[in-house]
């Protein structure tokens, strides 16, 4: 098993109270309007898991904070980056901190805006209680799937590897990398519909 | 996966992930364009890639991360509000835009200023809690030099408390913490010496030779001691014993043992 599996962070005392948060859209709308505080319940909701992505590509807990630092100040002054209604503000951030992240480890130009990210989702990440939930999920499925498929999801999503990197390393045919990949990804579907 | 053809799912996940080599992936983008169907299968596999976020260990955000971050928007939302303008936020004329430029950046620096001040106020902070514990330091330091001086010093007086008034033996008494290679040691009622000898006090360890552990010349009293010798450490002793050498030491003990003691451990074998 090449994911991490267990979670040491404990859900904290804001998860009893989780339900009566804000939703993201609400906290998201005053951010437009300015509202300092919004933005740092944005930060608080979702700064751990910004940068626990952005630590596990990078390896480096100063250039992972730099990371984190930058796309919540980007939110702050571009809000409208993140389109409500195209999908979860919680995977929005974690797509684009992944891929932040691997732009510095591949030496590369940032390759996407965040208003090129949409990702539809219908579960409530706004809730602690709901996120850790699908966490514990997402763990089990990954933890469930075949050791290639594993390896390779692996590769591609924490280091950033082209299917023909993946191929050179590991010795197999693109096609059967490809293939791993795109099934390890249907595996994770199976954590939304659970 | 050009053309009119559909692109692959195993190239849009790919194209998810952002893996796909520039040439492939400005096709793609190319078909995306115009393939509603393409890009809701793209959103989907975007959905499952930040799945595979979920499932990495969780770090709590570094400390101070977020107080930085409150500081920065801070500074931003001061200087957006003295400008009058954000980006996103609202429409200024060109010309007043301009016209508040300076004002802006004097407002930045006033703001830089308020944040070096307040972070100034906690470097002090930090640089008073630091005085306060190199004083405390200092004291402990001094006081551990005042023991050091005691045990060590020849002027200090050293009496053998007995039961009788009989003459009494030579004693010594060795207190030695293996692991760490400490020893301090007190003689009483030694005999003096020639100038051209020393007491010399040995550790007898549990495996190999004697091991000295300093060169000590009794006070007008009979009294001495050796305080924190250089040894080496984790070596167990099993006795310790005291023998008259040349005044240079010796580095194996000439008999006879003058005083001798086993530790606890071995004394009864």
């Amino acid at each position: 098993m090449t994911f991490d599996s267990p979670n040491p962070v404990a859900p904290s005392e804001r998860s009893l109270k989780s339900e009566h948060d804000p939703s993201d859209d609400l906290l998201l709308q005053r951010v437009r309007n300015g509202n300092q505080q919004a933005m740092a319940d944005v930060f608080d909701r979702y700064g751990g898991m910004v940068y626990s992505v952005a630590l596990r590509v990078l390896k480096d807990p100063q250039q992972a904070e730099d990371v984190m630092q930058e796309i919540f100040f980007q939110l702050w002054r571009k809000p409208d980056a993140f389109v409500q209604g195209r999908g979860s503000l919680c995977g929005w951030l974690l797509v684009v901190a992944r891929n932040r992240a691997i732009d510095i480890v591949r030496r590369r130009k940032p390759s996407d805006s965040p208003d090129q990210v949409a990702l539809p989702s219908k579960t409530n990440l706004a809730s602690e209680t709901e996120r850790n939930l699908l966490m514990e999920r997402v763990r089990d499925v990954l933890k469930d799937l075949p050791p290639e498929q594993q390896k390779s999801l692996e590769m591609a999503y924490f280091e950033g590897l082209s299917h023909s990197e993946i191929a050179d390393r590991t010795g197999d045919p693109l096609g059967t990398v490809k293939t791993r990949i795109r099934l390890a990804l249907i595996g994770l579907r199976k954590a939304l519909v659970a | 996966m050009t053309g009119n053809e559909h692109i692959s799912q195993e190239d849009l996940a790919l194209h998810a992930l952002q893996t796909l080599p520039e040439g492939e992936a400005a096709a793609v983008r190319r078909h995306l364009a115009k393939c509603a169907l393409c890009r809701d299968e793209l959103a989907v596999l975007s959905a499952e890639v930040a799945l595979a976020g979920l499932s990495v260990m969780q770090h709590p955000v570094p400390a101070g991360a977020r107080q930085r971050f409150l500081d920065r928007i801070a500074a931003d939302a001061a200087v957006s509000k003295v400008s009058g303008k954000h980006e996103a936020r609202g429409q200024v004329l060109p010309f007043l835009r301009a016209a508040w430029i300076p004002w802006a950046m004097a407002a930045a620096l006033a703001i830089l200023a308020i944040l070096l001040g307040v972070k100034n106020d906690a470097l002090n902070k930090e640089l008073r809690l630091a005085s306060i514990q190199v004083a405390h330091l200092k004291d402990q330091s001094a006081q551990a030099r005042q023991v050091l001086d005691l045990l060590t010093s020849h002027s200090a007086q050293r009496v053998l408390l007995t039961a009788g008034k009989k003459s009494v033996e030579p004693t010594g008494r060795a207190i030695y913490l293996a692991a760490s290679g400490s020893l301090v040691f007190q003689a009483s009622n030694l005999n003096l010496l020639a100038a051209d000898k020393t007491y010399e006090l040995w550790i007898i360890p549990v495996d190999g030779k004697p091991i000295p552990a300093g060169l000590f010349r009794p006070d007008a009293s009979g009294g001495a001691s050796v305080v924190m010798p250089p040894l080496p450490k984790g070596v167990p002793a099993k006795a310790f014993g005291v023998t008259v050498e040349r005044a240079e030491g010796s580095e194996t003990p000439t008999a006879p043992i003058v005083i001798s003691g086993a530790t606890a451990s071995t004394a009864g074998e």
